[in-house]
C-alpha cells in the first residue's frame, strides 16, 4: 500500500499536462467508441483476421540463490518504486548473470540495456511489475525501460525513466495501425501518443540515455541505426510534443489502472491486430538486416546515410539577412 | 543539331521561354550546359563530357565558396575545387543524402537552418511572429523573392529546398525543354492541357510549382486540383488528419476532390468532339482513377495521334499496390485511345533540377547529361558500374542555390545507352524502386493521398 509520502517522494504524481493528455484522449477514446458501435462489434466478430500469438520468451531466467548480493538502497534512484522493484529475485538473478559487481558500471549498464533492448519483445499488455515481464518475456516500452531500470538499480547504478507524448506515429506504427483500425481512429482523434520513454542511467558522474523500447530489428524496419547506450530516440524516430518531456524515479501513478481497463476491456479486440503489427516489423527488420550483411554492416550503413552533415551551430548561424519581427 | 525541322522547333520553344533563360552574355558554365545543348538528350558525347566537366565544377566551386555548411562538409572530406580536373574526379565530389534537406528545426530556427542551407547572399527576409509555421517561413522567403518549394514522405515530414529565382527557373527550363524535346515534332502552343497536380500559383509543392511553366509554353491549361495546397494540409493528409481541425480541413478539400474526376472526363469528352490536341500532365494516380472510372461504366475515346499523356511524381510511391508502367500504358490505350509510344514518364524530384524522361521507344529514362550527372552507388556509397543496381545520386550543376550533389534513397539500374532508341546518353531502367527502408515518398503519392479517400467515397 502505498503511502501519500511514497507517493511524493518517489515521484509518482503525474505532470499536470499528462493529466490533461489523459482527461484528453479518454474523451477521444469513448467518442471513437460511441460513434464506432458496430465498428468495434465487427472487430469482435471478424473471423479472417491473422491470429496472434506471443512470441516465445528469449532467454532462460537464471536461477535466484540466496544470499545474492543486490545493491538497491532506500536512496533515490536506488530504490524499488512502482512497477519497477528492483529486488525481486528474478532482477537480483539476471544482474548477477549480466555481471553487476564483475564489470564496471558503464560496462554493466550496457549489458542490462542489450539485455533489456535485445530480449523483451515489444507487445502491448497491461502494466505490470519487472518480475512479471521478465517471467513473460514481452512488455511495453515502460515495462522494457523498467527492467533496465531496475537491473541499474540491483546493481548499485542510480537509474530513472525519462518520458514524453509523441508527436508522429505513422511512422513507427505503422504496420500495427494498419491491423488496428479502431486504434488508428483513437490516435488519429488524439493527434498523439499519450506517453514513451527512455531509460536513464547515472554513469561516471552524468545521466546517459538508453533508447530500450525498439529492439534492432524494429529500428532496421524503420531505417535507423540501431542506437546504443548513450544515443537518444528523440530526433531519430520519436518527436516529442514539446512541452511533454519529463524525467521521474517512478512511472506515473494511474498508468496501471487505465492501461487495464485500456487493454483488457476496451481495446481488447484491437490489441492481437496492433501487436501482430510489431511482429510484422520485427520480420521485416530481420530481412533488411540480413540483406544488408548482418547487424554490424547494417548499423554502418545507416549510420552513414543518417550521419549529421553539419554541427547544429553551422546550420541554426544568425543571419543578417532574415529579420524576425514581432507580430 | 543537323536537323532544322528540330532546330525551328526548338528555338520557337525557346523563344516563348525567354523569361527563364539569362542573357547570353551572363551564362556562366552551367547556363551553357543547360540553355545550350538544342536537345539535351541527343549532345554528342564527347561534347557532353567536357559540358559536365565545365558545369559541374562551376557549380561545386560556388558552393564550396559561397555555402560554410557545405564547405565544412568538404573539408571534412578533403575536398576541394582544385581537385576536380578530369571527369572521374566529379564522382569524388562529397554528396549530400536527401535526408539531409528533411532534418529541420521548427519556428525561427527553421528559418535559420533554410538560410544556412541556402548558397550565396539572401535577400532581406522579415519573419513575423515567436513561432512562425513552415507555410509562414516559405511564405516570407518567397515574398522576398526566392522560391522554396517542398515535398514529403508517408512521416509527414517534408524536404526543403530553398531555390532562388534563376535556380527554380532553371529547373522549371528543364522540365518543359525535356518534355518539348522528347515529344519532337508534336508540342505546339495550341495544344490543351489538363495539369493532373496542384495549381502552381496556390501551392509550393514542388511538382504542383514547376508546373508553372506549361502556361507559358501552352495556352490552355486547366488544372484538376484548383485548392490551396500548404506543407500543412499536406502533413495532414499523410499522416492522417489528426484533430478536429484536421477532420474539418479534409472534409471541405474533400468535397473539390470530389468533382475533379467528372470534370476531366467532361474535358475529355468535349475535346474528342472538338478535335483539338490534348495533353495529360501530371499525377498517374489521377489519370488511373479516370480510366478506372470510365472502365466502369463501360466507355473509351480514341484520341489516337491528337493526344499525350505525360505521368509524373512518381508510381515508386506504390510499393504496395503499384501498377507496373507497362500496364498502365496499356490502360491508357485501350481506354483513352492514346497510343503507348506518347505515354510517356518523367522522374524528377525536389532536390533536383534535372529530370529524366521517358524516350517513346523504349520507355527507358533518359538522363540531360550535359549538366546533370547521373550515378548508382553501391553499399559503400561508391559508384558502380552500368548495368548494376543500387542508390541513385547525382551532381546536378544547375542547382546554385543550394549543394546538388545528392544521394536519393531510390534504388535505380542505369545502362550506358537506351537499348531501344539512338540517343547516346546514360539511361535508368524505367521502373524505380524505393530503395530497403527507405519511407514511400514522391509528389504523385501526397496527391494520391489528398485525394484517395475523396475518390473512394465518390466510388461508394
Amino acid at each position: 500500500m502505498l503511502t501519500p509520502w511514497e507517493i511524493v517522494e518517489k515521484e509518482m504524481i503525474p505532470p499536470a499536462h499528462l493529466i490533461k493528455k489523459n482527461i484528453a484522449s479518454t474523451c477521444a477514446l469513448f467518442k471513437v467508441l460511441l460513434l464506432n458501435p458496430g465498428f468495434r462489434k465487427r472487430l469482435k466478430r471478424q473471423k479472417d483476421n491473422k491470429i496472434y500469438v506471443r512470441p516465445l520468451r528469449k532467454y532462460a531466467l537464471p536461477e535466484f540463490k540466496p544470499g545474492m548480493k543486490n545493491l538497491s538502497k532506500s536512496e533515490k534512484y536506488l530504490r524499488p518504486t512502482l512497477y519497477c522493484n528492483c529486488r525481486v529475485p528474478e532482477i537480483t538473478a539476471l544482474a548477477h548473470q549480466l555481471g553487476a559487481f564483475t564489470k564496471s558500471g558503464r560496462e554493466f549498464a550496457e549489458a542490462a540495456f542489450e539485455f533489456s533492448k535485445r530480449n523483451i519483445t515489444i507487445e502491448m499488455v497491461p502494466l505490470d511489475d519487472v518480475s512479471c515481464t521478465l517471467i513473460r518475456g514481452t512488455g511495453t516500452c515502460l515495462q522494457k525501460i523498467a527492467v533496465f531500470v531496475a537491473l541499474c538499480r540491483a546493481a548499485g547504478i542510480p537509474a530513472r525513466f525519462k518520458f514524453c507524448a509523441l508527436s508522429r506515429l505513422d511512422d513507427i506504427f505503422a504496420a500495427s495501425l494498419k491491423n488496428a483500425p479502431l486504434i488508428k481512429k483513437w490516435f488519429d482523434g488524439m493527434g498523439s501518443f499519450l506517453l514513451h520513454g527512455e531509460g536513464e542511467a547515472f554513469i561516471d558522474n552524468q545521466w546517459v540515455t538508453a533508447d530500450i523500447s525498439s529492439g534492432p530489428q524494429w529500428q532496421a524496419a524503420a531505417s535507423l541505426p540501431i542506437t546504443k547506450l548513450g544515443e537518444s530516440s528523440v530526433g531519430l524516430w520519436i518527436f516529442p510534443v514539446p512541452g511533454s518531456s519529463f524525467v521521474r524515479e517512478s512511472v506515473p501513478l494511474g498508468m496501471g489502472n487505465s492501461s487495464r481497463i485500456l487493454f483488457k476491456g476496451l481495446l481488447a479486440s484491437s490489441l492481437p491486430g496492433f501487436n501482430l503489427g510489431f511482429l510484422e516489423q520485427i520480420e521485416k527488420g530481420r530481412k533488411i538486416i540480413a540483406a544488408a550483411g548482418g547487424e554490424a554492416a547494417y548499423d554502418a550503413q545507416a549510420r552513414r546515410l543518417r550521419h549529421p552533415l553539419a554541427a547544429k551551430g553551422d546550420l541554426l548561424r544568425v543571419h543578417s539577412s532574415i529579420v524576425f519581427e514581432e507580430k | 543539331m543537323e536537323n532544322t525541322g528540330y532546330n525551328s522547333y526548338i528555338n520557337k520553344f525557346d523563344g516563348l521561354m525567354e523569361k527563364y533563360i539569362p542573357s547570353k552574355s551572363a551564362w556562366t558554365p552551367a547556363d551553357e550546359a543547360l540553355y545550350g545543348p538544342l536537345d539535351l538528350f541527343r549532345v554528342p558525347l564527347e561534347e557532353a563530357r567536357e559540358m559536365q566537366l565545365r558545369s559541374i565544377r562551376y557549380s561545386f566551386t560556388h558552393h564550396y565558396e559561397n555555402n560554410k555548411v557545405y564547405r565544412n562538409l568538404c573539408q571534412k572530406h578533403g575536398f576541394a575545387p582544385a581537385h576536380i580536373q578530369t571527369t572521374a574526379d566529379l564522382e569524388k565530389i562529397p554528396m549530400v543524402p536527401d535526408s539531409f534537406f528533411k532534418d529541420y528545426p521548427s519556428g525561427r530556427e527553421f528559418a535559420l537552418w533554410l538560410g544556412n542551407i541556402f548558397t550565396g547572399d539572401l535577400p532581406r527576409i522579415s519573419i513575423k511572429g515567436k513561432h512562425p509555421t513552415p507555410d509562414e517561413v516559405i511564405e516570407a522567403f518567397n515574398a522576398a523573392g526566392l522560391a522554396v518549394t517542398f515535398s514529403s514522405g508517408t512521416s509527414g515530414r517534408h524536404t526543403f529546398i530553398p531555390r532562388d529565382r534563376r535556380t527554380f527557373f532553371a529547373a522549371e527550363y528543364a522540365i518543359a525543354k525535356a518534355v518539348v524535346a522528347m515529344i519532337y515534332p508534336r508540342w505546339d502552343t495550341s495544344w490543351h492541357e489538363y495539369l493532373l497536380m496542384p495549381d502552381p500559383r496556390k501551392t509550393c509543392l514542388f511538382a504542383g510549382k514547376a508546373g508553372a511553366v506549361f502556361f507559358d509554353v501552352i495556352h490552355d491549361v486547366r488544372v484538376a486540383i484548383g485548392r490551396e495546397v500548404s506543407t500543412e494540409l499536406i502533413r495532414m493528409t499523410m499522416t492522417g488528419p489528426k484533430g478536429m481541425k484536421g477532420r474539418i480541413v479534409k472534409y471541405f478539400a474533400g468535397r473539390k476532390s470530389k468533382r475533379m474526376i467528372a470534370e476531366i472526363i467532361r474535358w475529355l469528352e468535349f475535346h474528342e468532339m472538338s478535335n483539338e490536341k490534348i495533353f495529360l500532365f501530371g499525377a498517374p494516380f489521377i489519370l488511373s482513377r479516370v480510366i478506372e472510372k470510365l472502365r466502369k461504366e463501360g466507355r473509351s475515346f480514341s484520341f489516337g495521334d491528337r493526344s499525350w499523356v505525360g505521368s509524373a511524381g512518381g508510381w515508386k510511391a506504390y510499393e504496395g499496390s503499384r501498377i507496373p508502367l507497362a500496364d498502365f500504358r496499356n490502360q491508357v490505350e485501350q481506354v483513352l485511345g492514346i497510343p503507348e509510344k506518347y505515354c510517356l514518364d518523367m522522374y524528377a524530384m525536389v532536390e533536383s533540377n534535372g529530370c529524366m524522361m521517358h524516350c517513346p521507344e523504349g520507355h527507358y529514362l533518359h538522363a540531360p547529361y550535359s549538366f546533370f550527372k547521373p550515378l548508382v552507388l553501391g553499399s559503400d556509397n561508391k559508384p558502380l558500374a552500368y548495368g548494376e543496381w543500387g542508390r541513385f545520386a547525382f551532381l546536378d550543376a544547375a542547382a546554385l542555390s543550394y549543394p546538388g550533389f545528392i544521394i536519393s534513397g531510390d534504388w535505380v539500374r542505369m545502362l550506358e545507352r537506351c537499348p531501344v532508341c539512338d540517343r547516346p546518353g546514360p539511361v535508368l531502367d524505367p521502373e524505380i524502386r524505393r530503395a530497403a527502408g527507405e519511407e514511400t515518398r514522391g509528389c504523385a503519392e501526397e496527391v494520391r493521398r489528398m485525394l484517395a479517400v475523396d475518390l473512394k467515397n465518390e466510388e461508394d
